[in-house]
């Protein structure tokens, strides 16, 4: 099967995936919104915007680096789920293949966009170190693995069209 | 879980007590360096933090990747170090980047 990421030009990134795929991922921007609305004790949140400071001693620092740094990264996220939302509206379908050219920006907001959702899906699913990727297919999280897979082998291709 | 036995072992080997050292912290904010860490997470993709260390810090990809393997192998990495204001813009557009990274003086 041919690369859903490839690189057209200097700064171009062409998206080719099976109708099905684009159906699931259209589905998954909101999801990460809704979480992210969801304040910051929510296990994602927490996992998303972990502390800065380590030491005890260092607390008051912390605390004001949430206060200020917070909303930002909050927004950076959003602001790449919208573009996100926005290429995967803009693409056009064929009888099997949808298609859309992403600009540098674009690409970039799909990167951070798969990678949170990602890290997301690991907290949802409690992954651990000594997880191998192996799941009982009557396992009831087992949509939820594979769509974590599915994601990193999105994920793997966009990193190699970015960097050829 | 990892950073908090991490804080542990090294407390116990570095740090006298807790009331101590933030008497010092009051004297020798200014002048002590401060070094990030990137810790290691069951999910981010090794070949996504190597892309971001060289993102980030313009480091060649064979530095990242040394990096990289630091933080799967050993379970941490300094990825930089500066006076305060530098690291806290550094772990912040770690976080920026889904990377679990913290920030600590350099004792």
């Amino acid at each position: 099967m041919a690369g859903s990421f490839k690189r057209v030009g200097n700064d171009r990134v062409r998206v080719r995936l099976a109708n099905d795929e684009v159906a699931v991922l259209r589905g998954l921007p909101d999801q990460l919104r809704t979480v992210l609305g969801e304040g910051e004790d929510e296990p994602v949140n927490r996992r998303l915007f972990p502390p800065a400071y380590l030491d005890v001693a260092d607390i008051e620092h912390d605390a004001e680096y949430h206060r200020l740094m917070h909303d930002d990264l909050v927004s950076e996220k959003l602001a790449n789920l919208d573009l996100v939302t926005d290429t995967l509206a803009r693409g056009t379908s064929s009888v099997r293949r949808w298609t859309v050219e992403l600009t540098e920006e674009e690409a970039t907001a799909w990167l951070g966009v798969l990678n949170d959702l990602r890290l997301a899906l690991g907290v949802r699913l409690d992954i651990t170190e000594d997880f191998d990727g192996e799941v009982d297919d009557t396992d009831p999280r087992a949509p939820a693995f594979r769509l974590l897979s599915y994601l990193g082998w999105l994920e793997e291709q966009l990193l190699d069209a970015l960097q050829s | 879980m990892v950073a908090r036995c991490a804080t542990i072992a090294r407390m116990s080997t570095t740090a006298p007590t807790r009331e101590r050292t933030e008497q010092q912290d009051d004297v020798t904010e200014p002048d002590v360096p401060w070094v990030v860490i990137v810790w290691n997470d069951p999910v981010n993709l090794m070949s996504y933090v190597v892309f971001v260390l060289q993102k980030l810090f313009g480091y060649d990809r064979e530095k990242a990747t040394r990096l990289m393997l630091d933080v799967h192998h050993k379970g941490k990495a300094v990825v930089s170090s500066g006076p305060r204001e530098k690291a806290e813009f550094d772990v912040y557009r770690l976080h920026g980047h889904g990377l679990w990274a913290t920030m600590q003086k350099d004792r």
